[in-house]
């Protein structure tokens, strides 16, 4: 078995390792944040707020509206943590099938992550 | 005071969840429900949660190459489409039905492990045609014996099948359904054990998100719970991963068989006396 990774000066198992180990830590620095912000403002430990039943796209749109309005409260940081945590896997996913088709030039294995992004975006839709 | 305490079961359900190739929601869960968390809300707090844990264990594992990108993508295929399933069943199921399924899923996967202990890994000789077409085969540095360990896959056939029903129960019970992941590659597979708990992590993380969806569109994640949880998971599971890399095969195995028995008894319980 040859092992073209070392070779070719590409690395998809770094990348794949790189954006998941980017989209957890600035997820929890923006979940730390929120709290840490909560706290000092309100004097609390805990935060307390509901999302009422959207997808994830609604959930998202409506965070960035809120940031680009420059509405940031702690409650957004939160709400940023978590969309950001979510978005992790599926660029991963997105960042596997590019490597797949451009890099490797491996259709069979770019057509499976294909489907496989295809139905996370569905149920990102979902409602 | 209740942050505190979702902080403090969410590091231990981490940090054993990175160990096991679990996900750490098989703790979280019956532990967020003792806090007085409804079980609905618990599985969907602990889905979202089971994303961190695996995303954040297997960047590590990718990085040294312990999980295999091809199998866990070709697996992938079947778990996500079975979470959307299992998290659609949860949404109109009843709490009784959820902690003895709960349960019963532990005490299932904690049997089968108890007949398998004393046989090892033999390496896959012969391959069948579709594993091999999918390309199913790596290799890995062993850290413990220090060397590098070349594999196939092999009855990709039965396994992708499978794979759509942990898949299913990783949606309806909101945990990384590792352990039977784990068992599908080691026991129809034919994958190394540490390959095959890497990349149960790598699948745990794709199939999670599915799951996730459907409990937030379903207005379920209270980020209030979520927040803290996923903090202290994401920490539990750091120090997990750090200590994975150096521990033997047999000493996973056993530990994980000890979780599974003392969870499964205790779920089944609580669901009949529910």
């Amino acid at each position: 078995m040859k092992d073209v990774r070392e070779e070719d000066g590409f690395d998809i198992e770094a990348l794949v390792g790189y954006i998941l180990l980017a989209g957890v830590l600035g997820s929890i620095t923006l979940i730390l944040a929120g709290l840490a912000w909560h706290l000092v403002r309100t004097g609390e430990l805990g935060i307390q707020y509901g999302i009422a039943g959207m997808n994830f796209f609604e959930f998202l749109v409506s965070d960035l509206r809120q940031l680009a309005s420059h509405a940031v409260r702690p409650r957004l940081l939160v709400s940023l943590g978590i969309a950001l945590l979510m978005l992790t896997p599926f660029v991963r996913v997105l960042a596997s099938m590019i490597y797949f088709m451009l890099a490797e030039h491996n259709w069979k294995y770019t057509a499976f992550t294909a489907f496989v992004l295809v139905v996370l975006t569905y149920s990102l839709f979902l409602r | 005071m209740h942050l505190m305490w979702y902080f403090l079961v969410s590091l231990l359900a981490g940090f054993v969840g990175a160990l096991s190739g679990m996900g750490g929601g098989i703790i979280l869960i019956p532990a967020l429900t003792f806090l007085g968390v409804d079980i609905k809300e618990a599985i969907a707090i602990s889905i979202v949660s089971v994303i961190a844990t695996s995303s954040g264990a297997a960047s590590a594992y990718v990085r040294n190459r312990i999980a295999n990108v091809k199998i866990g993508m070709f697996l992938e295929m079947f778990t996500i489409v079975g979470a959307l399933v299992g998290a659609a069943i949860t949404l109109v199921s009843g709490q009784r039905l959820l902690f003895i399924a709960f349960g019963a899923v532990l005490m299932v996967s904690w049997a089968a492990l108890f007949l398998q202990r004393h046989v090892g890994w033999q390496p896959v000789v012969h391959q069948d045609g579709l594993s091999h077409w999918l390309e199913l085969e790596g290799s890995y540095h062993d850290q413990v014996t220090g060397e590098v360990v070349a594999y196939r896959g092999r009855r990709a056939y039965l396994g992708g099948p499978l794979m759509f029903g942990a898949g299913m129960i990783a949606g309806l019970l909101g945990i990384g359904a590792g352990e039977l992941k784990v068992l599908i590659h080691d026991l129809v597979m034919g994958l190394p054990p540490k390959v095959s708990t890497t990349t149960s992590n790598l699948i745990i993380g794709v199939t999670a998100l599915a799951g996730t969806s459907v409990y937030l569109a379903a207005g379920l994640i209270n980020p209030g719970v979520a927040a803290p949880v996923i903090v202290g998971i994401v920490a539990g599971a750091f120090i997990g991963t750090r200590v994975l890399v150096r521990l033997s095969n047999e000493a996973i195995r056993r530990f994980f068989m000890f979780v599974l028995f003392v969870l499964g008894i205790q779920m089944i319980i609580r669901g009949f006396l529910s």
